[in-house]
């Protein structure tokens, strides 16, 4: 299985070069250290893993120099970066704003507003998706149903299409909370029982699905057998539909305490590992050949309340336990479910890997660094950059690392190798 | 006097000893009994119960009842994933308690559904472990007193916080004197907070029974601030924080001092950070108040009780709990943070950690222990329905006080509040049609 999109444009160009260039062509890239963009939700390849390598992982004690500070608004909408500009997002004053950075200097280029509900029940409130960007566009969603097109420069809004009532679905209790998906002509949502889609150049409705709970999480874009398929959980069940058509493929069953089923799958192959909270626990899954489903293993102690965790190799690495409970980062063995190690009071800060590191922030705003190993984490570096809460997770991109907490502070992280 | 539940023990124990054997015979063979049980309100906290009833692998879940399809189904699924067994599910709890015919009924639907329920589980022959409070206003938790000892029934009600190790170490500090002659007593639960932002109302998820969720309460328009949770910020359906953690403080008080109830009352409270309540037809906010100061003046004692949800509460060490300021010290009993004692002459704190239980940091595991060993041994059990009416009782006569707009002197034998009809009328309230509030 191939990873659509960006990946399988890569993974088909290394093919055809001959192995001293790829290694010549590689190098280049590196020298050049432009890094990576990390233009979506979970970043290029949809799996909370950026390619960049060269980047400073020991920091003097006070850690990395803090390259800009910004405040946003209340709110968890993590880190879209592309050509050279940083989006997120946050409430005010029943306003969500969307801010576009200068991504080196934290400049403000542009921001957009419109009137939303804060939406704080049980937690701090505010926007929970991450804006997506591509050719030279912006796509964001609010908890509420709102999806804007922006130009990426200009800020100018495009279309703009209220989902909620286009579709007459149910808002779920914490509201729709995925970040838009783009594949090919569509921008797939997490909204409905099974998503909706809208068109990239009119937002347009292509496709849709029934008007029950959504879940919380993003679709992941999965090839397989020759389909293009996203992965995600409704408020019942985690599912799989045809990208292009909206059929739904698959579902398997998954009730978790009010519908919170939030964390991304994380796909390898013909395996699909779940997680949720509350005590639910994960499984991994193993479909066929024609995508269905069937239960491998059960893991009731590693239990995604909040973030998705990211898979390197054979191994999982994630934050398991309830959101404010201080519950430990763990390492899972992919293909049996087992639990390598577990490193505590982290919370549910979110992480992300890079270059064989996980990059994890714990949940009261510390980030730590450190090889992604089954024999145990020990950070290389640490440091409290936020303080309040934090569950987006980090970003780096470009030699930057960027977080942010519920508040809305944002701290810039200079991790280049001047 | 009654007797404090160190000298029940102490007493039980004599009992044991002088019956011998036989008392312990028997309490093995009621051990292997199995309850047919059943959760009434399948939230959270409903849930958090449930797993600790199945722990004690000696209750069968046989039966759920929630007004939500959803939570319902939920609750099901996770029953069945822990237990193997599928519960029979029910949207209506009169159809539960009819056909189910439990011997245990958990309540843990919102506050106003409390004392209704719990009189009619009672009546179809179920021991109960209600939440607190007891009841939305006085008298209904009256009636549910009443009921408990005209069935003889075993009612637990969900004060955790009389089994929670560092509370029980706590007071039998405070009972043995340590604290000296008690003058005064503070209750407090400070956070940080801000305006409230209405949302709007909505149309009840699918295969919801709003209708029931709102019961003998006003029918308000659905709005997910009202569900799932949320509706302890509604004046219609709970007490606000008072009627939250104000019971598990003011209970706390009562069970450290044998004190039954206080004499005088006064309150005041308001919204000034959160804002106006809003309730337009259109969008809505919750209307408990943001802050509320209650004094409850005993026959030795003042107390006062103090909610805030703004500012935090950075100038003391403590977020929550109850400080008894006695002639030796201050003793702060706490939740995460334990207990400590802050003696007068100068002597080192004293200092204990709180032993709580995973994943909610609560007690419920020995609170349902209790429970059972209730039942088995026909006895009281610790956090018996009367001492609980009395500590949500208190909690009500503030808010009372606060509606009222005045103080009011409280004839606790008689529960009734001296020389002010209209002041008593608010111990009870009108139901929406066809619920009928319970005689006493």
């Amino acid at each position: 299985m191939l990873r659509i999109g960006r990946t399988r444009r890569v993974l088909v160009h290394r093919r055809r070069l001959s192995p001293p260039l790829c290694v010549l062509l590689f190098a280049t890239f590196a020298l050049t250290a432009r890094g990576a963009d990390w233009p979506n939700w979970r970043g290029p390849d949809h799996n909370g893993i950026s390619a960049e390598s060269d980047w400073l992982d020991h920091w003097p004690a006070g850690g990395p120099p803090v390259a800009w500070k910004a405040n946003v608004g209340i709110g968890f909408s993590g880190f879209c970066v592309a050509e050279g500009r940083v989006y997120t997002a946050g409430n005010a004053d029943e306003t969500d704003t969307l801010f576009c950075f200068d991504a080196a200097s934290g400049r403000p280029l542009w921001k957009y507003s419109y009137p939303a509900e804060l939406g704080d029940k049980y937690f701090e409130g505010g926007p929970t998706a991450t804006a997506a960007c591509e050719a030279g566009r912006v796509y964001f969603d609010s908890r509420w149903g709102d999806v804007f097109c922006f130009d990426a420069v200009t800020g100018k809004v495009i279309w703009t299409t209220q989902v909620q009532r286009e579709t007459g679905c149910h808002v779920p209790d914490w509201g729709f909370a995925g970040s838009p998906l783009l594949f090919r002509n569509l921008v797939v949502l997490n909204v409905g029982d099974a998503g909706v889609a809208l068109d990239k150049a009119t937002g347009k409705i292509v496709w849709k699905s029934g008007k029950k709970d959504a879940g919380y999480s993003t679709p992941v874009p999965v090839q397989f057998n020759g389909r293009s398929i996203g992965v995600f959980a409704d408020g019942a069940a985690y599912l799989a539909v045809d990208l292009e058509t909206g059929k739904e493929l698959w579902r398997v069953r998954w009730l978790t305490q009010g519908g919170i089923n939030v964390a991304d799958p994380l796909v390898s192959g013909d395996k699909v590992m779940i997680s949720s909270g509350y005590g639910k626990g994960s499984e991994l899954l193993k479909m066929n050949a024609d995508a269905e489903p069937t239960r491998v293993w059960k893991n009731r102690e590693f239990s995604t309340h909040i973030s998705p965790g990211v898979l390197l190799g054979h191994y999982v690495y994630g934050d398991s336990g309830q959101a404010s409970e201080g519950g430990p980062l763990v390492c899972v063995d992919f293909d049996t479910g087992e639990q390598k190690w577990e490193y505590p009071h982290v919370g549910s800060g979110g992480l992300t890997a890079a270059g064989g590191k996980l990059i994890a922030m714990t949940e009261r705003g510390e980030i730590l660094v450190g090889p992604a190993s089954p024999d145990g984490f020990h950070p290389t570096a640490r440091a409290q950059v936020l303080g309040g809460k934090t569950w987006a997770p980090p970003v780096l991109a470009n030699g930057r690392i960027y977080v942010r907490n519920a508040a809305g502070d944002i701290v810039c992280l200079d991790v280049s190798k001047k | 006097m009654t007797p404090t539940r160190r000298q029940f023990i102490q007493s039980a124990a004599a009992a044991s000893a002088v019956l011998g054997a036989p008392f312990i015979l028997s309490a093995q063979q009621a051990g292997q009994r199995k309850f047919k049980t059943a959760l009434i309100g399948c939230g959270w906290w409903g849930r958090n119960i449930l797993r600790e009833a199945i722990e004690s692998k000696r209750c069968d879940i046989t039966a759920l009842c929630d007004v939500d399809e959803r939570v319902l189904e939920q609750t099901q699924d996770q029953v069945n994933d822990l237990t193997g067994s599928t519960p029979k599910t029910f949207k209506d709890f009169r159809e539960l308690l009819d056909r189910g015919k439990p011997d245990i009924a958990i309540i843990a639907t919102p506050d106003h559904w409390h004392a209704l329920q719990s009189i009619a589980a009672l009546k179809a022959g179920a021991h109960v472990y209600v939440e607190k409070p007891t009841g939305h206003t006085v008298n209904e938790s009256r009636a549910v007193v009443k009921a408990a000892r005209d069935t003889g029934k075993v009612v637990q009600v969900g004060l955790h916080r009389r089994v929670s190790p560092h509370h029980v170490s706590a007071r039998r500090l405070f009972q043995a004197g340590d604290v000296g002659q008690l003058g005064m007593v503070r209750c407090f639960v400070d956070a940080g907070g801000g305006k409230e932002s209405p949302a709007e109302n909505a149309e009840p998820p699918e295969g919801m029974d709003w209708d029931m969720w709102c019961g003998p309460g006003p029918l308000r328009p659905y709005n997910g601030k009202l569900h799932p949770g949320g509706w302890r910020n509604f004046l219609d359906y709970a007490n606000g924080q008072l009627g939250d953690w104000g019971v598990h403080w003011l209970d706390q008080v009562q069970w450290f001092t044998g004190e039954k109830y206080p004499k005088r009352i006064f309150s005041s409270a308001g919204r000034p950070i959160k804002g106006p309540p809003v309730n337009d037809g259109k969008r809505m906010t919750g209307d408990a108040p943001d802050h509320q100061v209650v004094v409850y003046e005993f026959e030795q004692f003042t107390c006062t009780w103090e909610h805030r949800q703004f500012a935090g509460n950075a100038t003391e060490k403590h977020r929550l709990g109850v400080y008894f300021y006695g002639t030796q010290g201050i003793l702060h009993v706490g939740w995460r943070d334990g207990w400590t004692f802050y003696p007068t002459t100068g002597n080192k704190t004293v200092h204990e950690d709180a032993q709580l239980e995973q994943p909610d940091g609560h007690n419920i595991k020995l609170l349902w222990a209790d429970f059972l060993a209730a039942i088995d041994e026909r006895r009281r059990p610790v956090a018996d329905i009367e001492p609980a009416h009395r500590a949500s009782a208190m909690a009500m006569l503030g808010m009372l006080s606060w509606k009222a707009g005045r103080s009011l002197t409280w004839d606790g034998d008689k529960e009734q509040i001296v020389g002010d009809p209209e002041a008593n009328a608010m111990l009870a309230r009108v139901y929406r049609k066809p619920w009928v509030y319970p005689a006493l």
